[in-house]
């Protein structure tokens, strides 16, 4: 007797990932996150100053069913930027780290701030530095 | 019967053609750092979906957490 057709749970998620630039899925809140992963995701976002917008999906299992239907990806937390899936935890670490995450979310980095003028200690140290091209 | 890190090894190497995984674990929760040729050129969310498919639906329920590293490695 389910009625197949009409699925408000998917829509609404579908919604929320519409009309939400920046739309996490996360098991309990920012402020009172249920997991170490979600926490982690939305604490990068707060680090960036990023507002976003949260959906806890822990109140009904029906959202993680339907959201993982809907994005082919079985874990949570899941962040999705302008309508696209991004990734969960693991890839949204990796991007913070190289910058990537910031570019995709248009936060224009300043280039240049970082690229100050070598300081005087600098020159005198031995020239180990490293790029990391990753 | 809790999977072990050795299980995820053998099934990610198995399933995913030309791939090389080192996985440690408790039990419940993962970390598996994956190598393949196939992730050259798609997307990192398309490589750990390559990874994640292994497993199908035994990710939460059975595999509590999976954490997925991820590198295209040269064709074998």
């Amino acid at each position: 007797m389910t009625e197949e057709t009409s699925n408000p749970i998917r829509e609404a998620i579908k919604g929320a990932i519409a009309d939400n630039p920046v739309m996490l899925f996360m098991k309990g809140t920012p402020d009172h996150p249920g997991c170490g992963f979600s926490a982690r995701v939305a604490a990068i976002l707060e680090s960036l100053d990023q507002p976003f917008a949260a959906v806890d999906i822990l109140p009904d299992p029906r959202i993680r069913q339907e959201l993982s239907a809907l994005s082919n990806w079985p874990t949570i937390p899941q962040l999705f930027i302008d309508g696209e899936l991004v990734g969960g935890c693991d890839i949204v670490s990796e991007m913070y780290q190289s910058g990537e995450l910031a570019q995709a979310l248009g936060l224009e980095e300043t280039p240049g701030e970082a690229a100050t003028e070598p300081g005087a200690e600098a020159a005198q140290s031995a020239p180990l530095t490293i790029e990391n091209r990753l | 019967m809790n999977p072990t890190p050795q299980e995820l090894k053998d099934r990610i190497e198995a399933g995913i053609p030309g791939a090389r995984a080192d996985v440690s674990g408790d039990g419940r929760h993962f970390n598996a750092v994956v190598s393949a040729p196939a992730f050259r050129g798609i997307s990192k969310i398309a490589q750990h979906r390559l990874v994640y498919d292994v497993f199908g639906t035994e990710v939460g329920p059975r595999i509590h957490a999976l954490s997925i590293q991820t590198m295209p490695s040269e064709e074998p």
